[in-house]
């Protein structure tokens, strides 16, 4: 599955959209997730893809297409140090 | 001065989610007190409670649900219901003469234990964003205001267990005073949680759990009676100015009439005869009603030593209650104590007993005590009354006295 699935099945469950919706140059605001509901979509985004969010919230992410690009460079950074006990 | 319309009723209620539902399980004398879920029952020694049998989900939908204490749920369902009953189009409004008053004594609980729960027992920092929101106290009146686009005063009134008295007795101000043409008010609680049940479980006020029938565990007035039952719940009206629900050709079950306050001020938690009889006393003077002419008092009634004798003794000095026979009930031997919200559910049920001519029973009074020797309508209802006014009384931890009076429309 890949980011954007993944992604978009965080926001049907708990953001009450459609996949219709959620289309990569969607943006947040226009889905009716506001500064709360950003804050609340960074804690979902910790859980669902196992990464860890740094220090301040991110504030450059406008458009799911954004939060996509986001979530994977988290997940590359993440990826080096667990590497090591890959496949052991 | 203007007069006050109670013109929409609505409940969530440990005994059904309907006024007819309420009031039909009251007459029926069956109790909303259970044992706890598993997880409390291991823990608590007293694991009892009045919950209602509810599902947030089936009201509410992600993600706005997340936002919402079932403080706030519990709320916002009853205030639907007393809308719709009393046929308010907002639309047709000048919303800004219409507010808001809800009472609750311990306001988001759940979302309150949740957090101290990942902070202390997970041991971890990822709390939700919207805990402030959700456990703050003015979240359900809030809410309501946001729904319906109020723009009227919006208060929250914390007064523990007297909490939605005095915001049925407050809204009720506002209207009669001319700074409101409609209030929606009354109260909600949801303090069945863990944390919060311990809490109480410590002040040592619950009662001992029935073993053979916990249903029967709360017995206000009677003898052996060992403390109160924690409730949950809703319940809301909507008040309005007298002439304008009259034009409007709204059903109007009962005229607001009388709102008494007095202060315990000797002790946090025991009450005093004299506290509890100048909150009646005043009542009765706003209601401009001499004490003959009360017919029912839903009492305070929590089924605590001091509380149930006290009161007694209040009644007979200020209503005459032992001479005239007056009926008498603690409907929380089936419903619990609702705390903050025990104040509009037991105003509602009053306006119920006025409509219909029945004083529900008291419940589970089985043993006879001498301090506490009124009607109180011992297991079974009193019927065919003629009520032209009835009496709600809700006294306070902390010493608020609260006493509603309605009269006959």
């Amino acid at each position: 599955m890949t980011t954007l699935e993944t992604l978009q099945d965080l926001l049907i469950a708990e953001h009450g959209l459609t996949r219709e919706q959620l289309t990569p140059d969607a943006e947040l605001s226009a889905l009716g997730i506001d500064s709360l509901g950003f804050v609340d979509l960074l804690f979902q985004i910790e859980d669902r893809f196992a990464i860890q969010i740094p220090g301040d919230n991110p504030s450059n992410l406008v458009r799911i297409s954004d939060v996509v690009t986001y979530i994977d460079s988290l997940r590359a950074r993440a990826a080096p140090s667990e590497s090591p006990s890959a496949g052991t | 001065m203007r007069r006050v319309a109670v013109t929409g009723l609505g409940v969530v209620s440990p005994l059904g989610h309907s006024v007819d539902a309420l009031f039909n399980d009251l007459l029926a004398g069956r109790s909303g007190v259970r044992r706890l879920a598993p997880f409390l029952c291991e823990r608590l020694e007293s694991p009892i409670g009045a919950a209602v049998e509810f599902d947030g989900s089936a009201h509410f939908a992600v993600p706005r649900l997340k936002m919402l204490d079932r403080v706030t749920q519990f709320a916002l369902v009853a205030v639907a219901q007393a809308l719709a009953a009393a046929g308010i189009d907002f639309a047709a409004e000048d919303r800004s003469r219409c507010g808001v008053c809800v009472g609750t004594g311990m306001g988001g609980a759940a979302a309150t234990d949740e957090g101290y729960d990942v902070l202390y027992a997970q041991r971890s920092q990822r709390l939700k964003p919207y805990t402030v929101l959700a456990a703050m106290h003015n979240a359900p009146a809030a809410w309501i205001a946001i729904d319906h686009g109020l723009s009227g005063p919006n208060l929250t009134f914390s007064t523990a267990c007297s909490s939605s008295a005095v915001a049925l007795g407050e809204a009720a101000r506002r209207i009669r005073l001319g700074e409101a043409d409609l209030m929606i008010a009354g109260g909600s609680e949801a303090p069945l949680t863990y944390g919060a049940l311990s809490a109480w479980e410590a002040l040592r006020t619950l009662a001992t759990m029935d073993r053979s029938d916990p249903s029967a565990s709360c017995r206000p007035f009677s003898r052996n009676r060992s403390g109160l039952v924690l409730g949950e719940g809703a319940a809301f009206v909507v008040l309005e100015e007298f002439e304008r629900a009259v034009r409007r050709g709204a059903l109007i079950h009962a005229e607001l009439a009388g709102y008494g306050l007095s202060t315990d001020h000797e002790h946090i938690t025991r009450p005093t005869v004299a506290g509890q009889a100048a909150a009646m006393r005043a009542a009765l003077a706003s209601a401009a009603l001499p004490p003959e002419a009360i017919g029912y008092v839903n009492a305070h009634g929590t089924g605590t030593l001091q509380n149930d004798a006290v009161e007694t003794a209040a009644l007979k000095e200020v209503l005459d209650a032992k001479v005239r026979g007056l009926p008498v009930s603690s409907t929380k031997s089936t419903h619990g104590h609702l705390l903050g919200a025990a104040g509009a559910l037991e105003f509602v049920i009053s306006v119920l007993a006025l409509e219909r001519g029945v004083a529900p029973p008291t419940m589970h009074l089985d043993a006879p005590d001498p301090a506490c020797d009124l009607d109180y309508c011992a297991g079974a209802p009193r019927r065919e009354l003629r009520l032209e006014a009835v009496m709600s009384n809700s006294f306070a931890f902390g010493g608020t006295n609260a006493v509603l009076i309605a009269r006959r429309a």
